[in-house]
């Protein structure tokens, strides 16, 4: 490692280091050794079912369930739910399946997929970085699961992608702080532009990225990691879709601004998306959402 | 701001946030009304046009003529306690149920933030504030449920929950002697799509009269620099007949504004019987800089709103301390929070 670069390692531990993480030891690790697959990777255990002291180091031969560096996955954490002792918010559920909000059905997993474990083991085997993300950008069984039972309506996709997202921007020596929400949207193209990890979501017509170097309108996170999706959704300087053509947008907006934790509010938006559809002709012939 | 003219409907509030404040007197009304069928109407919030109609046909002529009427925002019935200000709870208290007691200027605040961030975190707080959705009719209009069930699951029907919904809104009125509006007389107001069907049917549970000028404005005299939340949208330009256009006032900062992109618009629309007019705003939510040199008049003056439309709910404004956190760091987990 260049003397330089530990260097500005260290500016940005310190910058990181407010008064409420003062426990936080400055790293040693060296940036450019993180490998990003270890992000895709850490929670297996959680679309298993295990808790994460009972987690294999392996599944079927791919190391899985690793530390991630850089505090991107504890980072990550505080983004969706809350710090200290985790609470049951739900007596009655006590599932790693993800409560959905939209339409309070949970999906059978035996209609999703034939073989879980099979399906995780597509997702997880993949060894190019770059290729890893899309498969988790565009996954759906990862959704089936909450990050936390105590949180159900938390999402492991989403809590999976913001750490990968974190973590890239920590390796390039971005702290917490630089870090924005943006958005892209490309109208009348299939995918909207795609940030190698730094890209949370894809819809049929735009894309939210969390990246220390945005292109487009973007918002500041915070100084550090919390839940407060809804804040920076509402200082956005434009949103990627067009509330003033249509109430379902309105809706959808709406609730985004109520929504604090991350991964839900993530997974909010691919749910609606995905219901609401962005076919404006189908959406008029159903009215649904007038 | 010098073009802005009083037109009729529309209240021209002044511009200059360092206005001198009325020695006292400045009351408003806080209502809490419960949601009691579902509501068809802005996803954002009540506006304070719907609402002042609904009112008025319930109010005698001179209450009609003096009413101003803000946003009405949607609050979940749930347990939690406040982040801000010195508000206490007594034990076991739904704090989206009830008007908390008002002694800080933050304290105006704590259900008028669509995050409700009182919400406690040892319930599902972002099922109890995310909208119950419903579809409704043969072209399947979506409406918002008056409640909604957590714990939903079919086979945990035994164990589900139900966490009614609120409106919050408050009234201040030019002619003092109006207030406070006997509240009796609306329950049962309809606002949203469909009223006329039942739809949006609310009823009164809780009702206090608020004296602006006198609360503790504590926090913003402490600090040595401002920012401005838009908690309702600002009208810049408008349809209705004989309101002038309006610039962004000079007071929110524009050239520190550049750093953080441009000030995002949203089109609104004012319905004035079997009118339509077009608005378009600045956007609620944004958070901009404060350039003025009085906070605290200004803060008084944002609760009271400012702009064209202000009347009916627009142009409410929020300063706060700059940079300061909007969420504790790890809240100490109070009486009251649990349930």
């Amino acid at each position: 490692m260049s003397t330089v670069t530990l260097m500005l390692l260290r500016a940005v531990m310190v910058m990181r280091d407010g008064p409420a993480d003062a426990g936080r030891p400055v790293t040693n690790e060296d940036p450019d050794a993180v490998s990003m697959t270890v992000a895709y990777r850490h929670d297996v255990h959680k679309l298993r079912g295990r808790t994460h002291a009972g987690a294999a180091s392996e599944f079927r031969g791919i190391p899985v369930n690793q530390d991630v560096p850089l505090y991107a996955d504890a980072d990550a954490a505080l983004l969706s739910r809350p710090r200290g002792e985790p609470e049951q918010t739900v007596p009655a559920h006590d599932s790693p399946r993800r409560l959905p909000l939209l339409d309070g059905e949970v999906t059978a997993l035996e209609a999703v997929v034939g073989d879980i474990g099979d399906a995780i083991f597509d997702l997880v085997r993949i060894d190019d970085p770059a290729a890893l993300h899309r498969a988790w950008l565009d996954a759906s069984v990862p959704a089936l699961f909450s990050e936390s039972r105590y949180y159900p309506f938390t999402s492991a996709k989403y809590h999976t992608l913001l750490v990968a997202a974190l973590l890239d921007n920590y390796r390039a020596v971005s702290p917490f702080g630089d870090v924005y929400l943006s958005v892209s949207t490309h109208a009348g193209e299939a995918d909207p532009r795609i940030v190698p990890h730094r890209t949370v979501l894809t819809t049929a017509s735009f894309a939210l990225h969390v990246t220390a170097d945005p292109v487009g309108p973007a918002a500041r996170i915070g100084s550090r990691p919390t839940q407060c999706f809804g804040d920076v959704w509402a200082r956005l300087p434009a949103v990627p879709f067009d509330v003033d053509a249509r109430r379902c947008w309105r809706v959808l907006d709406g609730q985004l601004r109520r929504l604090r934790s991350w991964s839900t509010a993530l997974q909010y938006i691919e749910a609606f998306c995905n219901t609401v559809g962005h076919d404006d002709a189908a959406a008029t012939s159903t009215r649904w959402w007038a | 701001m010098t073009e802005t003219e009083t037109v009729p409907g529309v209240e021209a509030e002044a511009e200059s946030e360092t206005e001198a404040a009325p020695a006292s007197g400045r009351r408003i009304q806080q209502l809490l009304f419960a949601l009691e069928r579902p509501y068809m109407g802005n996803p954002y919030y009540v506006s304070g046009n719907a609402l002042h109609a609904a009112v008025a046909r319930r109010v005698g002529e001179a209450t009609r003529r003096a009413l101003h009427v803000s946003h009405g925002v949607f609050v979940p019935g749930e347990y939690g306690s406040p982040t801000e200000g010195e508000i206490s709870l007594r034990g076991g208290q739904k704090l989206g149920g009830m008007l908390p007691d008002v002694e800080a200027y933050e304290d105006l605040f704590v259900h008028r933030d669509p995050a409700q961030r009182w919400l406690t975190e040892s319930r599902p707080r972002e099922a109890a504030n995310t909208h119950p959705l419903q579809r409704y009719g043969h072209d399947g209009r979506v409406a918002f449920a008056s409640e909604m069930q957590v714990g939903r699951p079919a086979e945990k029907r035994a164990a589900s929950r139900r966490v009614p919904w609120y409106v919050q809104c408050y009234v201040h009125a030019d002619d003092p002697a109006v207030l406070p509006v006997a509240t009796d007389a609306l329950t049962g107001i309809r606002v949203g799509g469909a009223r006329n069907f039942g739809f949006g049917e609310l009823s009164v549970v809780d009702t206090q009269v608020v004296d602006v000028d006198a609360l503790a404005y504590g926090a913003l005299e402490a600090a040595d620099a401002h920012e401005l939340e838009l908690v309702s949208p600002f009208v810049l330009e408008t349809e209705f007949p004989g309101a002038a256009d309006q610039s962004v006032p000079w007071w929110w900062a524009p050239g520190k504004r550049a750093a953080t992109g441009e000030l995002r618009r949203r089109t609104e629309r004012l319905v004035a019987g079997e009118d339509v007019f077009d608005l378009e705003t600045v956007d609620h939510g944004q958070v901009v800089p404060y350039a003025g040199a009085d906070p605290v008049a200004t803060a008084k003056n944002g609760v009271l709103r400012v702009g064209t439309h202000s009347r009916f709910g627009f142009g409410e404004l929020r300063v706060r301390p700059a940079r300061g956190s909007r969420v504790p760091a790890w809240r100490e987990r109070r009486a009251g929070g649990g349930g």
